[in-house]
């Protein structure tokens, strides 16, 4: 037993952090249904994931920390883009914890120092990630994600061509957004966790931006799209979509939206494409220099996901179950290894592995009993570590329920606990061997390469100089040469806003809009 | 035996389901046995020696034992059936006369156009015309393959078991039209022929429609909300054969 180092106060904090993921895991789950495949055995690979989460997050985060602290990849994913973690890190977590404290293997007063150091390290991480909103969460901000800066969001605005339902620009952009999101389900085994949504961000009266991210589509981490996704030139690629008539009413912690009214492809009137990686100083535009380039670049890319989607659909077909199940598994543990490469210490044996701790477990996770006890863990919240006192009412049922399980304050005075899990000693894969190629927008690299390349890069935007400079500083240091800096740092590529500074403000971008649109 | 520390709870007592709690009992099981022989503290048994004295092969005994009671699980994946029949129920996916039969999808006669109702769904999007089409049940990889080889004749309107977008992944987009048994309008498959701009009704009930029969769907209906979803609003759009 541990002397205790943990403070009340980081007690308090901890069992607050895990109850916001409870109740949000139950609103998510109960308002976006269940996944299902005649070709993954989802349930089942989704509770082996967070079996590898619980023994491994703890020590892959304190990695990424001895190289970066969370705050400061906050800062690099916001400014390139990162798959969904606000919900992903804490819950997957917590849920493999539960998983075990209902089996018996653990208690709710071990691993205590690895439990309120992964909430900690998650809730740094989020607070930078949406410093630009100040909130912990989507759910924080009325189930909203406004994630960028201005000076990004005014050449997202100002570039995006114009295009309507029938011309060509409009039909090769919608059918790559449905080809991409179709390959992005498949690469990530029926999860979504290729696609990742932000915003919405005003435009005009009738008018909102949404930013679409489809990240590690090409050769990268993932063992399977090794040779699949070699023609794929960009590993990630963001879609700023304009939408008109339309309110983005909701966009949650999953990255999913809902419009109202429904939205539709009429809907769209703008459009651009741009990519981002850890090595790229920001975004880099796509097939920018005119519509017909860009509708061109739209088809390109909609041909080689297609090719990619028959290649690797045909391969994961033909696997057997462990493979399905090691995929899955590890496309939901792996939710934060872009934090490692972001930190220059991935490394494919941390994230590419089923830790032996969990593997033991495989022999359980048959498909019913997979259904039946994820449902139980996150839809119906009936596990018996999740009940509560009679006085209790749960947030979204009112019933006497908890989904995700307290540190007992009681570790604070005499009753004994276990600090955590250990350290990772080894790992198992039914998969092929990873081949040491990355696609990245340097070219292919080894891992080796690419953590050093990784380590030794900053993104102006995150150098000293620049990093602390937020909107409330802008606010009231626009008119200076350094604002103009820090704005010109985004517009280096831009078509239309190259080196015009701090001064424009979103209205001017929609006037310039508006003026090119008549002019036309 | 010694007791674990979640066997005194005041509050919680059994899983909701009885295949869940027969494995965590006996996982728990497993767990006091191990624990009460190695006869140290709980802080010195957990993690460390725990790991070492609970194993893999630990975990298949307790899957052969629920197996020799005579059950058999329910199966998800087409994978899971396949290699292990001694362990899952018949999937069934590859019968090919299967067609659906639920109880609770609405039927009724001919009506005056000649069109007899034989289910309904929840719509997606609503198009400005109904659909008409081939229907086809596509359930198994086999069958997406051939169609991958062959093509998807022109008019198919296709028949799936589950809400997954992976299953359809390299055709989806050459469907006219889809129904899908289960998921909701915000399900993958949902979100995918929403982004396609293919006509689908999601969680459809239907009985007597069977592979190449033609068939009329209300994409018209009002398209099915979250809202709808939350007060319990039923926005069916019906099926008929023809």
């Amino acid at each position: 037993m541990s002397k205790p180092e943990i403070t009340y106060s980081q007690l308090l904090e901890t069992n607050n952090l895990i109850q916001q993921n409870s109740d949000e895991t139950y609103w998510l789950c109960a308002t976006r249904t269940v996944q299902e495949s005649k070709i993954f055995p989802v349930s089942a690979y989704i509770l082996f994931s967070y079996l590898n989460c619980f023994y491994r997050f703890p020590e892959l985060l304190k990695k990424i920390e001895a190289n970066m602290s969370a705050e400061e990849v906050g800062d690099r994913a916001r400014n390139s883009g990162i798959k969904i973690l606000a919900w992903t890190i804490p819950c997957f977590y917590l849920l493999g914890r539960e998983m075990l404290i209902n089996w018996g293997v653990i208690k709710p007063t071990d691993a205590v120092e690895d439990v309120v150091y992964v909430m900690d390290f998650w809730k740094r991480f989020q607070l930078s990630w949406h410093r630009n909103n100040g909130g912990l969460t989507n759910k924080q901000g009325g189930h909203r994600a406004q994630i960028f800066p201005e000076q990004k969001l005014q050449v997202f605005h100002a570039d995006a061509f114009e295009c309507e339902v029938g011309d060509d620009l409009h039909t090769s952009a919608q059918e790559f957004m449905a080809t991409v999101a179709q390959y992005g389900f498949l690469v990530s085994c029926e999860s979504r966790l290729t696609i990742h949504n932000h915003g919405p961000y005003k435009i005009s009266d009738n008018r909102e931006m949404l930013i679409r991210d489809f990240r590690e589509l090409s050769e990268y981490d993932f063992p399977w799209l090794d040779d699949v996704a070699n023609e794929l030139d960009y590993n990630n690629l963001t879609v700023a979509m304009v939408v008109e008539d339309t309110h983005i009413t909701l966009l949650d912690d999953w990255g999913s939206f809902e419009a109202e009214p429904e939205l539709k492809s009429e809907h769209i009137k703008a459009i651009g494409l741009w990519t981002a990686d850890n090595l790229t100083d920001g975004h880099l535009p796509v097939g920018m220099g005119s519509p017909e380039e860009l509708t061109a670049t739209f088809k390109n890319l909609t041909e080689k996901v297609k090719e990619a989607t028959s290649k690797l659909w045909t391969q994961m077909a033909g696997w057997s179950r462990d493979q399905q199940m090691d995929a899955g598994a590890l496309n939901y543990f792996a939710c934060a290894k872009e934090l490692a490469h972001i930190a220059g210490c991935y490394e494919m044996k941390d994230w590419m592995m089923i830790d032996e701790r969990a593997e033991r477990f495989r022999p359980l996770l048959n498909d019913e009993y997979g259904n039946l006890f994820l449902g139980e863990l996150v839809g119906m919240i009936t596990q018996p570590s999740q009940m509560a006192h009679g006085y209790t009412m749960a947030q979204h049922t009112d019933k006497p329920t908890k989904g995700l399980s307290f540190i007992p304050y009681s570790i604070l005075k005499d009753e004994p606990y276990t600090p955590g899990v250990g350290p990772i000693k080894g790992g198992v894969t039914n998969l092929s061997d990873k081949v040491d190629r990355y696609r990245t927008s340097q070219g292919f690299m080894t891992q080796e390469q690419l953590n050093k390349e990784c380590r030794s890069f900053t993104m102006t935007c995150c150098q000293e100089k620049y990093r602390l400079l937020c909107a409330d500083w802008v606010k009231y240091h626009y008119d200076t040469e350094l604002a103009d800096e820090l704005f010109r740092i985004e517009q280096k590529n831009s078509r239309n806003l190259k080196d015009r500074g701090a001064g424009l403000t979103c209205q001017d971008i929609e006037h310039m809009r508006l003026a090119r649109v008549e002019k036309a | 035996m010694s007791k674990l520390y979640v066997d005194t709870d005041k509050y919680g007592y059994q899983s909701e389901f009885a295949p869940v709690e027969a494995y965590n009992s006996a996982v728990k099981d497993l767990l006091r046995r191990k624990f009460s022989n190695s006869d140290v503290p709980w802080e010195d048994f957990v993690f460390e020696l725990e790991e070492s004295l609970v194993t893999k092969a630990d975990m298949s005994a307790i899957e052969a034992r629920l197996l020799a009671f005579g059950h058999r699980f329910e199966p998800s994946a087409m994978s899971s059936s396949q290699e292990r029949p001694e362990a899952y129920k018949d999937s069934g996916l590859f019968n090919e006369d299967f067609f659906f039969e639920h109880e609770d999808a609405p039927t009724a006669d001919v009506d005056d156009i000649g069109r007899t109702l034989r289910g309904a769904g929840d719509n997606v999007v609503n198009h400005e015309n109904n659909l008409t089409g081939i229907a086809q049940y596509i359930r198994t990889s086999d069958k997406v393959l051939k169609y991958l080889t062959d093509g998807v004749p022109e008019n198919t309107i296709a028949i799936v078991d589950d809400s997954g977008g992976t299953l359809t992944a390299p055709i989806l987009e050459q469907f006219s039209g889809v129904l899908c048994a289960g998921g909701t309008t915000r399900s993958h498959l949902a979100i995918l022929t929403r982004e396609y701009n293919i006509p689908c009704l999601m969680n459809v009930k239907l009985n007597g429609i069977k592979s190449n029969d033609r068939i009329e769907v209300e994409v018209t209906a009002r398209s099915k909300t979250a809202d709808d979803y939350a007060s319990g609003v039923s926005t069916l759009a019906k099926i008929w054969r023809l």
